[in-house]
């Protein structure tokens, strides 16, 4: 599903080039629950950016279900997002004025969902998330688990093939941190894959493959067993 | 995106801002009302004009000295102050024997004071024939008569005089009739005092107007021969326009022109005349409306300003939207839809406080004022007004549009 060869970005600040990601190179299958961990300032985010077409690699190629990014130009780009990809942001990233049903709807704003079958269609990624009680709830007013829950249901709204997570459990308690890794958990069982940027060991032992990134490149790329599949109860 | 979406989100995103969108409403209501207004007044200031002129009659013609000018705005050389002698007692008998011709009433005019016991007053005097009173519409003496065709051929020293003036001179006790004033030293005896009527023909004014014998004006006040004007009234069962031309023959044979180009006066009909003044109060109404228009390009700018300031404040939000999907056309045509409205409604609010303005305008200005306004309110400035309404939104709005949709997502969601 997602293939990257000798991936590279390169920065260019007051004509000083940094070289964020140096030639990164792995494949994820479908289905798959990946975390990629690394430092701060190791090129874990600029990658996940890259990966899920929010950025563009200024080397190496990607192939993105088969079709390489450099094939496409913005408005494919987008297109795919839309369709095959959801977002998850560790700063929730909702329009805190607008209820839970306006910031889930968005995505099916830009997508060909006719809008007579929206409302459903949101209702049930908002119960997926267990805050079909807040469905009308200013974003503003929610909790910061909750609103983590309303971001999910909005990356889950277009019913896409991967989920993008960049720490997602960074600006919650661990309570809620656990609630949101059990829905992600919970969406890759279902078959979704899911990719997770995080530098929480915990948190990255979610899933059952580990990308780490050091200085722009891979240091290792190891499968694990995940913390599900330990037996053990939770991280709670 | 739908455009229904578009158009929801957008009017979402204005009413979340509601004192802001009011505000930065506010230059282009100021303009599009200045622009109403302006246009509304310019067009009643035109219809009151042109009303005056056509209540002369239309089957009116004026004859004055001097060659046509050649520029449609310049007027002929003795309106400008310069002395003609053209038209003299000959061409008014030649033109009475023409068959198109109902009367032609010669004027001469005047300035002068007219003095009654200590009472002075500067005033304009006109000499004309009994026929005046009638080809003017000033028929109607509310004290004794005007004068009479004998009083012109005997040179009678009588004097018609206007209301506010009779007032001037004599108080309002006292019959001015009979009583003697001096006009540039000569005595005359008032026989009529006008009826009150506010401004006659041409803006004349009624109040203060003093009518003569011509015989009297031209030989004792201005010691000349020749006439200022020949008001000709047309018969009315001659098309003008033949009469026009019988009048020039008759006028070029009277005074031995063989060449159209050399004549010596000037006619003009009541067309002429609203043609010319037409078009220069539409030029006029014009021109306020393109001053009008500088305000509304200053509160266009407002809304360029204020739509910059909500693409960098909803920076996140666009880089939210791009990143689930929404293409550069998506934001842009969200953010124009905002700006758009912003103009429209702005412009709607305009129209309707111009239109409360105008209406306020007439009622005052024909309550307190005894001036003939005429209410006009052009559905062509409506029309006008919301279409560049909706183009201002366009054009100021493209730009900070263009700027929203031109952001890179991942920037977009980094910004703080």
């Amino acid at each position: 599903m997602i293939e990257v060869s000798n991936l590279k970005k390169e920065y260019v600040e007051e004509e000083t080039p940094t070289q964020a990601l140096r030639g990164v190179t792995f494949s994820i299958e479908k289905g798959e629950f990946v975390s990629i961990m690394g430092p701060s300032g190791s090129g874990k985010s600029t990658l996940l950016h890259i990966l899920s077409f929010l950025d563009r690699p200024t080397g190496g190629s990607y192939k993105f279900q088969g079709k390489g990014i450099d094939e496409m130009d913005d408005q494919e780009l987008a297109q795919v997002r839309n369709k095959d990809m959801g977002f998850v942001f560790q700063s929730f990233n909702l329009l805190s004025r607008l209820t839970v049903y306006d910031n889930v709807e968005i995505p099916l704003l830009y997508s060909d969902i006719s809008p007579s079958k929206r409302k459903k269609t949101i209702e049930e990624a908002v119960k997926s998330v267990g805050l079909e009680e807040k469905l009308y709830t200013e974003a503003g007013k929610l909790s910061g688990g909750q609103k983590q829950r309303v971001a999910i249901a909005r990356a889950l709204v277009v019913d896409p093939n991967v989920i993008f997570a960049d720490e997602p459990t960074g600006n919650l308690d661990s309570e809620s941190g656990y609630q949101v890794m059990e829905i992600l958990e919970a969406l890759n069982k279902k078959g979704r894959t899911v990719v997770l940027v995080t530098h929480e060991t915990q948190t990255a032992e979610y899933a059952d493959r580990i990308i780490r990134i050091k200085d722009g490149i891979v240091e290792s790329d190891k499968k694990i067993i995940a913390v599900r599949d330990r037996g053990a109860q939770s991280l709670k | 995106m739908l455009f229904r979406d578009a158009f929801k989100t957008s009017t979402r995103s204005l009413m979340r801002g509601k004192m802001r969108s009011v505000l930065t409403m506010l230059g282009i209501v100021i303009g599009i009302a200045s622009v109403i207004i302006l246009m509304s007044i310019g067009q009643s200031a035109q219809d009151l004009i042109l009303g005056q002129v056509q209540s002369i009659g239309s089957n009116l013609i004026i004859v004055i000295p001097g060659a046509p000018s050649n520029g449609r705005f310049s007027s002929p050389a003795s309106a400008q102050g310069i002395v003609i002698t053209s038209l003299q007692e000959r061409d008014v008998n030649a033109l009475e024997r023409e068959p198109s011709v109902d009367m032609a009433v010669p004027e001469v005019r005047g300035q002068g004071s007219a003095v009654y016991g200590n009472n002075n007053v500067n005033i304009n005097f006109t000499g004309s024939t009994a026929d005046f009173f009638a080809v003017s519409n000033l028929g109607k003496v509310s004290k004794g008569q005007t004068f009479s065709k004998a009083d012109v051929d005997s040179g009678n020293h009588v004097v018609v005089i206007g209301p506010d003036l009779a007032n001037t001179l004599f108080g309002a006790n006292v019959n001015p009739i009979d009583k003697i004033i001096h006009i540039k030293n000569v005595s005359f005896r008032v026989v009529g005092v006008l009826e009150k009527g506010g401004t006659g023909a041409f803006g004349v004014d009624i109040g203060n107007i003093v009518v003569m014998p011509i015989s009297v004006a031209q030989k004792q006040l201005l010691g000349i021969t020749y006439y200022n004007v020949i008001v000709i009234q047309a018969n009315p069962s001659y098309d003008i326009n033949f009469a026009k031309s019988r009048i020039t023959f008759a006028l070029r044979q009277d005074h031995g022109i063989t060449d159209p180009k050399k004549d010596d006066f000037t006619i003009q009909t009541q067309a002429d005349i609203l043609s010319i003044l037409g078009s220069i109060t539409s030029i006029l109404t014009l021109f306020l409306a393109a001053i009008a228009s500088i305000s509304l390009v200053v509160g266009g700018i407002g809304i360029m300003n204020i739509m910059l300031v909500s693409v960098t404040e909803r920076t996140r939000e666009i880089g939210l939207r791009k990143a689930v999907g929404a293409t550069n056309n998506d934001i842009l045509q969200q953010f124009l839809i905002e700006s758009v409205l912003l103009t429209l409604v702005g412009g709607i609010v305009g129209v309707t406080v111009g239109a409360i303005f105008v209406g306020l305008t007439y009622v005052v200005l024909s309550t307190f004022f005894s001036i003939g306004w005429v209410f006009a309110f052009p559905i062509s400035s409506v029309i006008l007004s919301m279409v560049v309404s909706g183009i201002a939104g366009i054009a100021f709005g493209i730009y900070p549009a263009r700027q929203a949709a031109l952001k890179n997502p991942i920037d977009a969601l980094r910004y703080e």
